[in-house]
């Protein structure tokens, strides 16, 4: 495998704050990729640095090969990488089908067979596809964030909390979804308070905590126990 | 008596549409940008300037005169958009507005230096009589203005539903981060907004300043003030509100102006918009659309 994308002592910083203090991780081509780590580690400010809404302040960030650190959010879009973002942040005023529209903004090529494999993946976006976004249940705006994404057609999908605030079940559906988009050879960076969840459907993870990687590893070896106690609490050291 | 009011609510329909373009103009930049362009009129009364100088200078052709006015409104609003809010995007809404407002005073300096005199003429549209309809006189003015913004508002209409830019100036409206995320290259939608707008004000500004056959430096901070009280009115942000808020804002003046003397005319709009600031209806407070 190789890696799709390398993060490479990446430092963003809000003023003088700095969120991120060199952050170094790798997202191989095909895997689910999990980023863990307590509140107020950095995830967000990761994920959003990647999306290029927010600009590094020094490093390096390569996706498939090319540099992409500083690019606006259009640009790494259309360079094949879409994140899902925290909040889902859907279009609120705006259709169902609209959402999904904007979210083919970049393609010239025609997009409708792409609205109807996604409305089979999600029917409830069907039935409601000339409904306001902002009508919708919290799960179906999550569903819809996906499939705002997936329109683009990303080689990598970013995801931040995808279950944030969601009913269990919802949650599992949410899972679902995600590991059938891997089966699709979707490469997938998913960022998660839901340590337990994200842990069974990745391949690798990554800690974080206080604006470092602390922690990687494969899931299932012997440390996972003291992963999640600090993803959920932060290491004792904080 | 009736006769009075339905004469006074068409002359000020006719006014109020071109106080809808106004509107209209400022709410789409509002609408993308959540910031308040003080210098949308006086971008407007650079391009009359320009065009009244044309008039003078050259041809006083009025398709000339309205070319030349759109262009040069376009181009004093993209001067705007590049000083005052695209370096200013992410940052203080504040220090947008008072750098709009110095550009104000830049494009009143301009005009006054090139044109010293306080009041120049302006080419009629047309020299013809009003047209009498029983004892009701229409100018042909006035149906060119509710003509012009009926047509823009339909334009606009389908713009915003049915082409790929109006795609992306809703998505810019309503949630500017999920629309960069989304693709859209956020910068240039705004750029062009603020280009449509201008070039909406032009045209608004051209109706005006061929109505009144004069043009006066006034002309800045008349449109900024209309085109604001009537996007108020309308409930900030939404575009359909602010076609409603021009014609409304039109039909009160004219009426209070019949009935209340000219004084009043001004006095009314601005107790209409502190009763409304007061009241706060709905319809001001939530929509954005």
């Amino acid at each position: 495998m190789t890696a799709l994308l390398e993060v490479r002592d990446l430092v963003t910083a809000y003023g003088k704050i700095e969120a991120l203090k060199g952050v170094n991780l790798d997202v191989q081509q095909g895997s689910i990729t999990c980023l863990l780590g307590p509140n107020g580690a950095g995830k967000t400010t990761l994920m959003m640095t990647i999306a290029g809404i927010l600009r590094p302040r020094i490093g390096s960030i390569r996706f498939a090969g090319e540099e992409i650190a500083g690019r606006p959010p259009h640009a790494i879009v259309a360079g094949g990488a879409a994140l899902v973002p925290e909040n889902r942040l859907v279009f609120p005023n705006m259709t169902v089908l609209d959402n999904l529209h904007a979210g083919a903004y970049q393609r010239k090529d025609d997009f409708a067979s792409d609205i109807e494999r996604l409305f089979t993946r999600f029917p409830r976006l069907k039935e409601r596809s000339t409904q306001l976004a902002g009508t919708l249940s919290g799960g179906e705006q999550q569903m819809l964030a996906v499939a705002r994404a997936l329109m683009s057609r990303p080689k990598l999908l970013l995801m931040d909390e995808p279950s944030l605030g969601l009913a269990p079940l919802v949650v599992e559906e949410i899972f679902r979804i995600i590991t059938q988009l891997h089966q699709d050879g979707v490469s997938i960076f998913l960022v998660e308070q839901n340590a337990h969840m994200a842990l069974k459907v990745a391949q690798h993870f990554y800690l974080m905590e206080q604006g470092k990687v602390t922690f990687s590893g494969t899931p299932g070896a012997l440390a996972e126990d003291e992963v999640i106690r600090r993803a959920y609490l932060g290491s004792a050291r904080a | 008596m009736i006769l009075d009011l339905i004469q006074n609510s068409f002359d000020g329909l006719a006014m109020g549409a071109s106080y809808a373009l106004l509107a209209v103009g400022f709410t789409l930049v509002f609408g993308v940008l959540r910031r308040v362009n003080l210098s949308y009129g006086p971008a407007i009364m650079f391009g009359c300037y320009a065009a009244t100088w044309v008039s003078f200078s050259f041809h006083s052709n009025i398709f000339l005169l309205l070319g030349i006015a759109v262009l040069g409104s376009v181009l004093a609003g993209t001067y705007v958009e590049r000083l005052c809010f695209a370096p200013h995007h992410k940052g203080s809404a504040i220090a947008a507005m008072v750098a709009s407002f110095a550009l104000w005073m830049q494009f009143e300096e301009v005009v006054t230096l090139v044109m010293p005199k306080h009041l120049y003429d302006f080419p009629p549209m047309f020299d013809a009589e009003p047209l009498a309809i029983g004892p009701l006189s229409l100018r042909a003015e006035a149906l060119v203005m509710l003509a012009c913004a009926l047509a823009i508002c339909f334009a606009l209409h389908r713009m915003l539903y049915r082409s790929r830019f109006g795609l992306a100036l809703r998505a810019v409206t309503d949630a500017p981060v999920a629309a960069q995320l989304a693709g859209i290259n956020v910068p240039r939608v705004l750029l062009l907004v603020f280009l449509l707008a201008s070039a909406i004000g032009g045209l608004a500004g051209w109706l005006i300043v061929s109505t009144h056959t004069q043009v006066t430096p006034m002309l800045g901070m008349w449109s900024t003030l209309k085109g604001l009280l009537a996007m108020m009115i309308g409930g900030l942000g939404s575009l359909p509100g602010a076609v409603i808020g021009g014609l409304a804002l039109g039909v009160l003046e004219a009426h209070s102006q019949w009935f209340l003397g000219p004084q009043a005319r001004d006095l009314i709009a601005y107790l209409l918009l502190f009763v409304l600031l007061a009241w706060r209806p709905r319809w001001m407070t939530t929509s954005h659309g």
